[in-house]
């Protein structure tokens, strides 16, 4: 049964390949990113092999929890989990659950960042080599430590999905989960800098990643260096520990798998009394205040939206995670700025996330002009709030009310060329999205290198375009220029507002050209 | 049916506000000429022709894959056809896309609604997007939620809706601009019983009333109930129009179908399967 699974699943993957050459490329970029790492870990480890044995254990044992934890958290930044083995496609098949399960787990293997991760752990062998003990358990311990990956990553992502009985519930919950993710990722980050600098002094590394060993993201990666350091019997509790670690995963994955088999997402009874028509019944009757309006309740009320909206806290904690805590330098006043310029782009496919309900827009025979001004006053009105929070917050905390201009400018000027710059882009580009209502640890299929690329375009594009703005903030901000702060705003406002404007005019022209195909499109995204 | 009197009363079943301005226009409601489009290799729709009178009860019938949804969806402008015309009462639809589409009220089959807006916020949303006044749109949204039988459940999001409660909820976005032709894919699917008469006598005034109805359907009772015109297409292309008289020819036209497009086994099925 498991291999007929697994053959569907390469089945599934050559035929997705085969039918679209983009997502070869991707797939093969994918491939040649992946043998990089492999020769890159491979070498790294041979050398550390070579070392003085403290040194290689301190090594494995951080390499393992790395590994661990990019499994987990990986899903969400870069491709998110291969669902083609998805719970629900295979629901409907005569296997049990736990037969269920050891398939999910083998297509996970079989991936390319499962193929990855065994080559990968494979080299672990280099350095134990040469210590007799070592090499015996790591025969044990590195299967372990690759299983404990792909089933951790596996048992999360379902917990996140599970959790709760209403729809309400399961999106509250995969928020909080993937908030928790997003801000847990940078204190990792810290924790990381924290190490780097320790081994600059050589001193406390040892005591970190020995109290690292301990947990369960790095027990069965340390247990091979205890044994070939003779410590028998703190390897031999660490290998209870990662046992123990994948007995519990495994069960919890169980847990919510099997409830959520027989209880497919519920519906919520819940009413609300009719007559309230929210933001309908503020904007005026038209088409731009329709747009305004859903856009506007898309922000509030979707939980994909408001998973982009949490990009914006996490903007100044990335910058004093990176500047290592410093409050006084320039970097964390300026940090509006980069929240700033996170904000405006948020929108630069909109209409991805309409999904094919973009054919009620396209059916009302909207003007362009009038679709893309409605969407982005949607986005402005709570990006624009949102980044004079921020901007305000930031300075409050480091007590720098001067660069006020300075920043609210620099910052309100990436954001409106932000904006238009997603007036165009979200005329000219869909990309794959979650249904309402997905986990944020589903990937979509169908993400393919181009659509990267034109992102990063997008970023590039707003970037160039902000420069009048940014560069007397960043004038202002960092060396002191009297004066500059107050042309940043002025130069903020003016220029952010003709961009705006420029963009919704041109945006409208192809959004008007366009329209029908990029209905085509997502429907396309909706068969995939 | 081509020439509706204008005196004729709006049926009690539609609220005045919703029903058509009755029409002396003796332009088709809707003419399709050369209609065509390919997916890569396959071929959906092959030179179509079609004519819906102004008034009419249009029935759009074929199997599956026949082509409907996608002639369905390059008559109201949500496909870009590869070549071919689409006139909505002599509007054509893809070199004045805005003119046009006020005119078609469209319920499209498989796409998602705005599902995260509540059955009231989806309705208001339609009636704003086509720039009714304020006190339209409330009272528009009031009366049709009331017909479709969805007043309780007016403050609901839609995802939380059966399949049957958002057909109508989508049906009543296709009405609230008052269009003069409505096109309507699959409007019955998983609609329960009750519903899809009260819907039935809403649509039949309506056409009365000088509007015109384009349905596509599976069911082939229905449509020999309900319209008075049909087409038959099979593999993009038309086998036959006319009144629904003229097409089924004194047979029922579910046999009349099956005659017309073929592929009807008449077999027991296999021997595996039968249980004794």
């Amino acid at each position: 049964m498991v291999a007929t699974v697994l053959r569907i699943r390469f089945r599934v993957l050559g035929n997705t390949l085969s039918r679209s050459p983009m997502q070869l490329v991707g797939f093969i970029f994918g491939v040649i990113g992946a043998v990089w790492m492999l020769f890159l870990a491979g070498v790294g480890l041979f050398f550390v092999g070579t070392l003085d044995l403290d040194i290689a254990r301190a090594v494995v044992t951080f390499a393992g929890a790395v590994l661990t934890l990019g499994w987990v958290v990986g899903p969400i930044f870069a491709a998110g989990l291969d669902t083609t083995l998805d719970p629900a496609k295979l629901a409907p098949f005569p296997m049990t659950t736990r037969q269920m399960m050891v398939a999910i787990t083998a297509g996970g293997l079989t991936g390319v960042p499962g193929i990855t991760t065994a080559i990968g752990s494979l080299a672990v062998f280099l350095v134990w080599v040469r210590y007799p003990a070592a090499a015996v358990a790591a025969v044990v311990c590195v299967p372990l430590g690759v299983v404990i990956c792909v089933v951790a990553s596996r048992a999360v992502a379902a917990l996140a999905a599970g959790i709760g009985g209403g729809r309400r519930t399961r999106e509250v919950v995969g928020l909080v989960g993937f908030a928790l993710v997003i801000f847990a990722s940078p204190l990792f980050v810290g924790v990381t800098n924290l190490l780097f600098s320790a081994s600059e002094q050589g001193a406390q590394l040892q005591t970190v990643v020995s109290a690292l060993s301990w947990t369960p993201v790095a027990a069965a990666w340390a247990v091979p260096g205890d044994l070939a350091a003779g410590a028998w019997i703190t390897g031999l509790l660490k290998l209870v520990i990662a046992t123990a670690t994948l007995a519990l995963l495994w069960v919890l994955w169980r847990r919510s798998l099997a409830a959520s088999l027989v209880g497919p997402p519920a519906r919520a009874a819940r009413r609300r009394r009719s007559g309230s028509l929210g933001w309908f019944g503020v904007m005026p009757s038209n088409p731009v205040g329709a747009t305004w309006a859903r856009s506007l309740t898309s922000w509030t009320r979707d939980f994909r939206y408001l998973r982009q909206l949490l990009l914006i806290p996490f903007a100044p904690v990335l910058v004093l995670v990176y500047s290592r805590g410093d409050l006084d330098g320039p970097f964390f006043a300026a940090s509006g700025l980069l929240v700033g310029f996170f904000a405006g782009i948020l929108a630069y496919t909109d209409v991805s996330y309409d999904g094919t309900a973009f054919a009620t827009v396209l059916q009302t025979g909207i003007r362009g002009r009038a679709d893309r001004l409605g969407r982005m006053l949607g986005s402005a009105t709570v990006s624009i709030p949102l980044v004079l929070l921020a901007d305000v917050v930031t300075l409050a905390i480091v007590g720098k009310w001067e660069l006020l201009p300075a920043v609210i400018g620099g910052s309100l000027g990436l954001t409106l060329v932000g904006l238009g710059v997603s007036a165009v882009s979200s005329a000219l580009l869909v990309v794959p999205t979650p249904a309402p209502g997905d986990s944020p640890f589903k990937r979509v299929p169908g993400s393919t290198f181009t659509m990267f690329l034109a992102f990063f375009l997008c970023w590039a594009l707003v970037a160039v375009l902000a420069l009048p703005a940014v560069i007397p903030a960043v004038m202002a901000v960092f060396f002191g220029v009297t004066g500059a702060g107050w042309v940043s705003l002025a130069i903020g406002l003016v220029w952010g507002a003709v961009v705006f404007a420029v963009g919704v005019l041109i945006g409208g022209k192809r959004f008007d050209a366009g329209a029908p195909t990029l209905l085509a499109q997502l429907r396309a995204f909706q068969g995939a | 049916m081509t020439d509706i009197p204008r005196d004729v009363p709006p049926p009690s079943a539609l609220p005045e506000a919703v029903a058509p301005r009755a029409s002396t226009d003796s332009r088709p409601a809707m003419q399709v000429t050369g209609l065509a489009k390919r997916f890569g290799q396959k071929v959906a729709v092959e030179g179509l022709d079609l004519v819906v009178p102004t008034g009419s009860f249009y029935g759009l019938v074929g199997p599956n894959g026949a082509g409907k949804t996608t002639t369905l969806s390059m008559a109201t402008g949500l496909l870009r056809p590869d070549a071919g015309t689409v006139d909505i009462h002599g509007v054509d639809v893809w070199t004045h896309p805005v003119e046009a589409k006020k005119l078609i009220g469209n319920l499209a089959d498989g796409v998602r609604l705005f599902d995260r807006l509540t059955g009231e916020q989806l309705v208001t949303y339609t009636g704003m997007m086509f720039g009714l006044t304020r006190e339209e749109v409330g009272a528009r949204t009031a009366d049709l939620l009331q017909i479709m039988d969805l007043t309780e459940a007016a403050g609901t999001p839609v995802v939380d809706y059966s399949a049957g409660m958002t057909k109508k909820v989508a049906l009543a976005c296709a009405l609230v601009h008052a269009p003069r032709l409505l096109v309507l894919d699959e409007p019955f699917e998983s609609v329960d019983p009750v519903s899809a008469a009260n819907i039935e006598d809403i649509l039949r005034g309506y056409t009365t009333s000088g509007g015109t109805v384009i349905v596509s359907s599976h069911s082939m009772d229905l449509v020999q109930r309900m319209c008075d015109h049909v087409a038959v297409i099979a593999q993009g292309r038309l086998l036959a129009s006319g009144t629904v008289d003229e097409v089924r020819g004194g047979q029922t036209l579910q046999d009349r179908f099956v005659e017309l497009v073929g592929g009807r086994h008449h077999a027991e099925g296999p021997q595996w399967l039968r249980q004794s």
